[in-house]
């Protein structure tokens, strides 16, 4: 019992860090826009299927088509900040941003139900199946390597914002869009960017997610509660909050399985939702006033 | 000489020519116009001070100045220059910036940084080292709480963090909205001792204030605005001392004086 729930935790700190990534981006989307992406959960099943694709396509490994599939999600990200986001109100941009990416989602679904039927798959690789044995634990190579590449991109984001002139005016719109106009930063310039590049982390955790997972579009609204319950409970608007609350959800949620039952691990995922927000109202590292904007 | 990318920060300028030129100025924000055709001069190397009562139009000028809103006649021109039309980032980068009413750091950065962010339209990093050095010595507390986060400082403090951020552009104009707002008459004193201070240093300034009788002791020249037109110019003495001004303006609302004669 005691062995298996160590492995239950090192799994749930494995996936947790690709949870992570995706979470990132929503939660920077948010941050910079006030916008709440619902449509999150279809960009990580896209990106999934984009691998899919080059994957059974044309032989391209997973890990090695990130280098299509990444670009591919940042331009789809910009063009739906473009076409529909900027056009929202300041005002009433949070409420609409909700309805607006619930539109582009259920455009998505579709078009992914019609190219690729609505019968689940999975990406396969050498090393989906495999696991490397080690100090008594089974550490399935996917996990591994999905760990690794979520680091190193969320090290790569985090070194992006606090290393560079861009990353410093998206730190600014992000605390204060007003004051960043007034020192020259173009706003939205910085938004059209952060939404791509919140969009295009999805590929990553998109070609992780469907090769530990069989899906089709429909899993997206699984997904989608589950990215929107870690960056709650992490602080909306909060990177490091939602790393933590990716780790700590699906960490828990690995335990339950294994200590208590699997039909119990997503009741007890949503049930911390709602008891940590009963103590802290903004998330774990969210600013405990409300936004000034 | 004074554009962003200016090698050297704060140096006098001639108290003569007009920097700023507002002509007929027509502006509002869609509910009908609130500016009605204001016409003045900011003078480079003074301080210009817009006082008027609330409603009358002050926040909306300096919306106008700092290219947020277009007005819809009339032109104004910086140095000759029409910048009517130009963004606001276009017009940051002439030279002018703006320190507005409500607080406007960035909390969560530190002071260091939030200074550093002043020169964001600058990139040479030489230049903004040399800016800060400068800015510094003029403000100690950007040395003394540089790593701190700018939101644990207390609003006077800010305000000066904020005047401190706006000269990191080296700017030839800065235009400050209600600088007193929301400072206790301790803090207020050292703010207003502060604006002297960078007017020392070189820098032309257009400040609004609702605290009239402070902002037009400080002003070379005062500017008192009325439903959305320009009822008197002159110098800050001028206006100070003026009869009416000072029976409706500078007497409050509680006990207008009696007109000197």
């Amino acid at each position: 019992m005691g062995s298996s729930i160590v492995q239950a935790i090192i799994d749930g700190v494995l996936t947790g860090g690709v949870y992570a990534l995706m979470a990132a981006g929503l939660t920077l989307i948010f941050g910079v826009m006030d916008i709440i992406n619902v449509a999150q959960g279809i960009f990580v099943i896209l990106g999934a299927y984009l691998s899919y694709s080059l994957s059974v396509h044309a032989g391209i490994d997973p890990f090695l088509g990130l280098l299509i599939t990444i670009p591919a999600l940042f331009v789809v990200g910009i063009g739906v900040e473009w076409g529909f986001m900027r056009r929202l109100k300041e005002g009433d941009r949070t409420a609409m941003s909700i309805l607006v990416t619930y539109a582009v989602s259920i455009v998505i679904e579709g078009v992914l139900n019609i190219s690729f039927t609505v019968n689940y798959v999975q990406i396969h690789a050498w090393y989906v199946n495999r696991s490397v044995h080690l100090l008594g634990f089974y550490l399935p190579y996917i996990y591994v390597f999905g760990f690794v590449m979520a680091a190193v991109l969320l090290i790569a984001l985090y070194a992006l914002l606090y290393r560079t002139r861009f990353g410093a005016s998206v730190r600014a719109s992000l605390q204060d869009r007003t004051a960043a106009r007034l020192v020259g930063i173009d706003v939205r310039r910085v938004s059209t960017i952060s939404f791509g590049i919140g969009v295009a982390v999805t590929a990553a955790g998109g070609m992780v997610f469907g090769a530990t997972n069989a899906f089709n579009a429909s899993t997206s609204y699984d997904l989608i509660s589950r990215l929107l319950a870690i960056v709650i409970l992490g602080g909306l608007g909060s990177m490091g909050g939602a790393l933590v609350a990716a780790v700590f959800m699906l960490v828990l949620e690995d335990v339950v399985a294994v200590a208590w039952s699997p039909i119990w691990a997503t009741a007890v995922f949503f049930a911390a939702l709602v008891v940590v927000l009963s103590i802290r109202p903004a998330g774990l590292f969210g600013r405990q006033v409300a936004r000034a904007q | 000489m004074t554009s962003p990318s200016a090698e050297r920060p704060g140096q006098s300028r001639a108290a003569s020519g007009v920097l700023l030129s507002l002509d007929g100025v027509v502006a509002g924000y869609g509910g009908g116009d609130v500016l009605k055709g204001v016409t003045f001069d900011v003078h480079e190397g003074g301080i210009t001070c817009i006082v008027g009562p609330n409603g009358a139009g002050k926040s909306t000028l300096l919306a106008a100045v700092s290219g947020i809103l277009r007005p819809r006649l009339g032109s104004i021109s910086f140095r000759g220059e029409n910048l009517v039309g130009s963004s606001p980032r276009a017009i940051l980068g002439r030279g002018i910036v703006q320190v507005p009413q409500n607080h406007s750091l960035f909390r969560e950065m530190s002071v260091r940084e939030n200074v550093e962010m002043g020169a964001f339209l600058v990139r040479d990093r030489r230049v903004v080292a040399e800016r800060l050095e400068h800015i510094t010595s003029l403000f100690p507390i950007v040395a003394q709480r540089a790593r701190d986060k700018a939101g644990s400082l207390s609003g006077g403090q800010q305000r000066l963090v904020e005047f401190a951020r706006c000269l990191m552009l080296d700017p030839a104009l800065v235009v400050l909205d209600e600088p007193s707002m929301g400072l206790d008459p301790k803090t207020l004193r050292s703010m207003f001792e502060t604006v002297r201070l960078m007017h020392a240093d070189g820098r032309t300034i257009l400040l609004v204030e609702q605290n009239a009788r402070a902002g037009l002791r400080l002003a070379t020249h005062g500017v008192v605005l009325e439903n959305g037109r320009v009822r008197l110019t002159g110098t800050g003495r001028e206006v100070l001392e003026h009869p009416e001004i000072g029976a409706l303006y500078l007497g409050g609302a509680v006990a207008p004086e009696p007109a000197r004669s």
